[in-house]
């Protein structure tokens, strides 16, 4: 929350990109030793370069054996060339090994994250933006590198020609010093506006680039309800905006291209002004040479490679890292309500910290007031300690006893006081209008979701006190968005049973009508393209691996939603015959009539009973069925 | 005829490299001042760098003369003077050239930039639904983005690539004026230049292009993953399965590695060479000054104009980035080259709503989705769309109101043609529901009310409650005013948002359509919306895009789509009989029947 909070001020950018920056320099001080090392033998034809021209000039003025001696001093420069090629090679190696780790570390913490995250709540996320996330630590891997060469660069060839100077001329220290030290104060300067307008710029263009992405998706809307000039003046503003913004930039580039000018010409006029004192005072014309080649050669150089390689990239590098810090986030900081297998718009995170508690009439579980929506935790209580001994058949009846569940803090509750029983070897239905509550109710009963108040107990034990990774083996849930991972067709189907024996997974493809697919897609060694899949194929896949679980209980979530009608009662009924307890949510009304007992939720009441049962009490299962059969009455009737 | 394609596809080719061409010459007629500013300042600019070290070295000269024989001349004090004076004074030509030829660059971009961004938002939303088909919104938006920007560099980078020679060029040229034997010791090592440039090209593409695929392999898993996120829950796998999505980092390490190493290479080679050409030539330069042929002043001049000499490579890179920016603007000339839908003026009578499509044909890719569609709906009929997915329901729905014009066909409301009326009359006797309707606007009420006309509060509520709404926004903190930021929604209800958003601009129009508008309502809701529509919206032509066999069954008529022809416009009980027509409604049953029989 911390991060969020204060997401977008400056100071907050600057803080972040320094820790990050320190602790991969520190975390691998080996490399960041040899790193220095390198940087310094790659400044050496800096600092020769002064002194050998200045000798070689003033021995090729000697002429006769001074000939020979200049070209051993421009050797000397040679050498040093070579020496620096050499160190160049490591030196980008060495910036390898500390951003290459950074790179792993980001990515590794993006996904992490992101699956950590990924709870009964979290399914509708915008995966585009993670996947763009994972594109966004090349740019940190990037900009890093350059940040890191550009800053050892400038700060090792300023100080070779400081230090040359300083031994050449000495006299000519200050004239090249006092100009470069003003002209870098003024660029200090200037950089918090700098980074400020290189800020905007950022975050303007994206800014454009989200109001064309919203209005191209809702180009047709726009286009329906005749509000294109609206959208598109929304656009136009931003890219205005965005527009300044470079402008803005453009004009502190040219304040800081002068600032800079001080420190690279004023040296140089200062020297060639002082030139005619300094040989009166005895210094050769070899030593005025060389101090304008440090001057003009590699002073200039050093802060030409300031402007360049600091342009904007410390900006883009935290505003990059700001970015991937927001989307590593723990889920608990972007609630969300949950509704019936629906997608869930925007996705943005409800006010926190001013968030309402609930009212009165429901109050929460002591401790955790006014958060119903979590996720649930599961703490202390381990299955080893308090399920002892006790068969997985056990844990297959269901008790649902004064559950109370509301989406949020603005919402009526979906679940108030539910109670409910369902025997081991029972076959369930959940009916209702969309969005009434009937996932919400298949995540409490596995464990997936904290109640507001009342307790599910799995074989008497609460479910919330099972460990999440002892949860599995009891029940298998499959929701609506089956998930099929690139691998092979064998590792999907025994995703939750890894020792399943062949005859078994046989046994599970057969039950729910899988066996077809199997051999077109070409037995279990397959590998699947989870995108080549239909939604249909990859719901059967789904199935089959639910029906191989070891778990008893088994809750479909609007799991056939995709499958025909043949199919899905196919899959179903294979399910009932399944040995444990089945619940199904029902997307037909076909799935209900299939099951023994039904329970109809209305959003504040709730019913169960048989068919006929139902019929009598219930007056929203009467309207569910009628107009199921009216629908074929009609359809029939002529 | 594939020959004859292969033809047509160099001529569109050859069309859209001209457009792309065109495009950058109006750019940089768009922001014409600046782009004159850089020419001026980099051409001077150049110049003058280009003179400085020849006139430096000739200041060291005379200084030195005048210092090493003091009373040689009387006017040598005075010429040392002049001749500072004349380096003082390139040095600020070079400063003030350095300094405003960068600012015209970026102001030239700016405004390119931005001209380029807008005009092709504006195509975007002139070319209506046409658009999306052909390019991925998220491919537009990138165009947008990065395409416009590398193209507003178009001008600057021209002109840069121009300049960048200057320099290396006179550099040479001032090497072989300073003496021969100079320009012959610099030109002998220029080929080592050109290997290394050439080597770093050649050896990173296919680094590069193995170390995105590795990439993309993580984000491929992980968007998998991601979409399971809920099977992931319940299994308690997070772990597992970040481990399994990693797995392609191990191949991205080892293609940033021998990157990195490439990079390497190329680097140490490259800073051995430019320090190499000034050695060899500073060697010759040496031999010069102790024969006498140059001065020290040459001397020092000569070992400057090798390292600006070596800025040929530099000139190299530049021109790679004219090349970046011409593809650039051929990533935006290529959406700018779709044809604009002519905007209709003419005014639209008074009539029952009377819709007819002539010989409606919409092509994609030469493929035809909807072939030769002839309906006639007259007015006031509730007109029930079905067919199996892609039998072209939408693309009907979708020209039926002109959200895109066919390719070939007609289509009348009312006996004038679409295409003629003027966009607000059209927009307000047309109006549209969705599946998944994208709500504009900060809360619900801006949402129901956004549209052409602004309809009154009474008018929204009343479209509310029409849409089964009024109940969950009542619920919300501030009810219809409550920020959409705080109230996120589900499906359905979004989809009965987007049904009250048509309602509440129902007053004036003849026709409805609704695009599958209510397939996340339950039976009951969906009763309910049903009602008002045959109730107080009564009279107003309806196209219903459905999947439920009870919707066509109340419906007037039934348009029956199959593969984009109308297989029939008949009543739904004359079509019942037809077990084709009932496999609309019961994929796969009729099969089971058949094979039952």
């Amino acid at each position: 929350m911390a991060d969020q909070g204060v997401a977008g001020t400056s100071g907050d950018r600057r803080a972040l990109l320094l820790r990050v920056l320190r602790r991969s320099l520190t975390g691998r001080p080996r490399d960041t030793a040899w790193l220095a090392t390198w940087s310094l033998v790659q400044a050496l034809p800096s600092l020769v370069s002064g002194w050998s021209v200045a000798k070689a000039t003033g021995d090729f003025l000697a002429g006769g054996a001074g000939t020979g001696r200049g070209i051993e001093w421009l050797a000397l420069m040679g050498l040093a060339a070579l020496a620096s090629a050499l160190a160049s090679r490591q030196t980008y190696l060495r910036v390898a090994a500390l951003v290459e780790p950074l790179r792993d570390d980001l990515v590794s913490m993006i996904v992490t994250a992101a699956l950590q995250n990924a709870t009964w709540d979290s399914a509708p996320r915008d995966t585009g933006a993670v996947a763009r996330i994972t594109h966004q630590a090349e740019i940190v891997r990037d900009t890093f590198a350059g940040l890191l060469a550009v800053g050892l660069t400038f700060a090792f060839t300023a100080a070779s020609a400081i230090i040359g100077l300083a031994t050449l001329v000495p006299a000519v220290l200050l004239l090249a010093v006092v100009p470069m030290a003003v002209s870098l104060a003024l660029f200090c300067c200037l950089l918090p506006s700098f980074a400020r307008w290189q800020g905007r710029s950022v975050v303007g263009e994206e800014a454009v680039a989200d109001s064309a992405a919203a209005a191209l998706a809702g180009l047709r809307d726009a286009l329906a309800c005749g509000a294109e000039d609206q959208l598109l003046s929304g656009i136009t503003d931003r890219v205005t905006t965005q527009a300044a913004a470079l402008r803005a930039l453009a004009r502190m580039n040219l304040l800081r291209t002068l600032c800079l000018a001080v420190g690279c010409w004023l040296p140089l006029i200062l020297v060639l002004a002082a030139a005619p004192s300094l040989v009166r005072r005895g210094v050769g014309p070899g030593a005025i040479i060389g101090a304008v080649t440090y001057i003009g050669g590699v002073l200039q150089g050093a802060l030409y490679t300031l402007t360049r390689g600091l342009g904007g990239s410390g900006i883009r590098l935290a505003i990059t890292l700001q970015r991937i810090v927001e989307a590593s986030a723990p889920p608990a900081d972007v609630p969300r309500a949950i509704r019936d297998g629906d997608a869930m718009s925007g996705g943005r995170a409800l006010p926190g910290e001013t968030r309402p508690g609930l009212a009165p009439a429901r109050p929460g579980p002591p401790g955790r007031p006014g958060l119903p929506w979590r996720p649930a935790e599961h703490g202390a209580v381990t299955s080893g300690s308090q399920l002892p001994s006790r068969a997985a058949r056990d844990f297959a009846a269901v008790s649902v006893r004064g559950v109370s569940f509301a989406y949020s803090p603005f919402a009526e509750p979906v679940l108030h006081a539910l109670d409910l029983d369902i025997p081991d070897g029972d076959h369930l239905a959940i009916v209702g209008p969309s969005g009434i509550g009937k996932s919400t109710l298949a995540g409490l009963v596995a464990g997936l979701l904290q109640p507001l108040a009342g307790e599910v107990r799995l074989g008497g034990a609460p479910v919330t006190g099972i460990a999440p990774a002892d949860l599995p083996r009891y029940r298998v849930l499959i929701p609506q968005e089956a998930y099929v991972f690139a691998g092979t067709l064998g590792q999907n189907l025994s995703y939750l049973a890894p020792e399943a024996p062949q005859a078994e997974v046989d046994a599970s493809v057969d039950a729910v009508g899988l066996r077809d697919l199997v051999a077109q897609l070409g037995g279990y060694r397959a590998h699947l393209v989870p995108t080549a899949l239909s939604a249909g194929e990859r719901q059967l896949i789904a199935l089959a691996r639910a029906y191989l679980s070891p778990a008893r209980l088994a809750i479909l979530d609007e799991a056939t939603s995709h499958l025909d009608p043949v199919a899905t009662a196919q899959a179903e009924t294979a399910f009932a015959a399944r040995p444990g307890t089945l619940i199904v949510i029902a997307h037909r009304m076909s799935s209900a009539l299939r099951a023994g007992r039904v329970l109809v939720l209305d959003g504040s009441s709730a019913r169960v009973g048989d068919h006929a049962t139902l019929l009598a009490s219930s007056p929203l299962y009467r309207d569910l069925v009628g107009h199921w059969q009216a629908d074929h009455a009609v359809a029939q009737g002529s | 005829m594939a020959k004859h394609d292969r033809h047509g596809g160099d001529a569109a080719e050859r069309r859209l490299r001209r457009a792309a061409d065109r495009l950058l010459l109006h750019m940089a007629r768009h922001g014409a001042h600046w782009t004159a500013l850089l020419a001026v300042t980099s051409v001077t600019g150049a110049v003058a760098d280009t003179l400085l070290p020849a006139v430096a070295g000739h200041t060291v000269d005379v200084v030195l003369r005048v210092a090493s024989a003091p009373g040689l001349a009387a006017g040598a004090p005075g010429q040392a003077g002049y001749w500072l004076a004349g380096c003082i004074a390139l040095i600020l030509v070079i400063v003030a050239c350095g300094a405003l030829g960068p600012f015209a660059a970026g102001m030239s971009a700016a405004a390119t930039t931005q001209w380029l961004r807008c005009r092709l938002a504006g195509h975007v939303f002139a070319c209506g639904l046409r658009l999306p088909g052909r390019f991925p919104a998220g491919d537009l938006v990138s165009r947008m983005i990065g395409g416009a920007a590398a193209a507003g560099s178009a001008p600057s980078s021209g002109i840069l690539a121009v300049t960048a020679v200057i320099t290396p060029a006179g550099s040479i040229v001032a090497l072989a004026l300073i003496d021969p034997w100079l320009a012959l010791a610099f030109a002998a090592g220029l080929p080592m230049l050109a290997i290394v440039l050439r080597a770093f090209v050649r050896d990173t593409s296919d680094i590069t292009a193995s170390y995105q695929q590795a990439q993309g392999a993580i984000t491929a898993r992980l968007l998998d993953a991601l979409a399971g996120a809920r099977t992931i829950a319940a299994a308690g796998t997070g772990d597992q399965e970040a481990a399994r999505v990693l797995v392609p980092l191990a191949e991205v390490r080892l293609h940033g590695q021998a990157f990195w190493r490439i990079q390497a290479r190329v680097a140490a080679q490259g800073s051995v060479i430019v320090p190499l050409l000034q050695v060899v030539v500073l060697g010759v330069a040496g031999f010069e000054l102790a024969a006498h042929r140059i001065s020290p002043g040459e001397l020092l001049a000569a070992s400057q104009y090798a390292v600006l000499g070596a800025g040929v490579g530099a000139s190299i890179g530049r021109l790679s980035q004219l090349a970046q920016a011409r593809a650039g603007a051929r990533r935006v000339a290529e959406p700018l080259a779709e044809p604009v839908a002519a905007q209709g003026t003419g005014p639209l009578p008074p009539g029952p709503g009377c819709l007819e499509l002539r010989g409606v044909t919409v092509r994609s890719d030469g493929e035809p989705l909807l072939d030769g569609v002839d309906v006639r709906v007259p007015g006031g009929a509730v007109v029930a769309v079905v067919g199996r997915s892609g039998a072209g329901k939408s693309l009907l729905a979708a020209v039926a109101g002109r959200l895109l014009d066919p390719d070939t066909g007609e289509v009348t409301l009312d006996g004038v043609p679409v295409a003629s009326i003027g966009r607000a009359a059209l927009r307000r006797a047309v109006v549209y529901a969705f599946d998944r309707p994208a709500l504009f606007g900060g809360t619900p009420r801006e949402a129901i009310a956004f549209g052409v006309s602004r309809p009154s509060t009474a008018q929204v509520l009343a479209a509310a409650h029409d849409a089964a709404a009024t109940e969950f926004l009542h619920r919300l903190p501030a009810g219809l005013d409550t920020p959409s930021a705080e109230a996120p929604m589900s499906g359905g209800e979004i989809q009965r948002i987007g049904l009250a958003r048509a309602f509440a601009h129902a007053d004036q129009a003849r026709l409805l359509i609704l695009d599958d508008a209510m397939s996340s309502l339950d039976t009951v809701t969906e009763m309910h919306v049903s009602q008002a529509l045959t109730g107080h919206l009564r009279g107003r032509t309806c196209l219903i895009i459905a999947h439920r066999a009870a919707t066509a069954a109340r419906a007037d008529l039934v348009a029956w789509l199959d593969r984009g022809q109308l297989r029939a416009l008949r009543p739904h009980h004359e079509l019942w009989p037809d077990p084709r027509y009932r496999s609309v409604f019961t994929p796969g049953a009729v099969e089971l029947a058949a094979a039952d029989g």
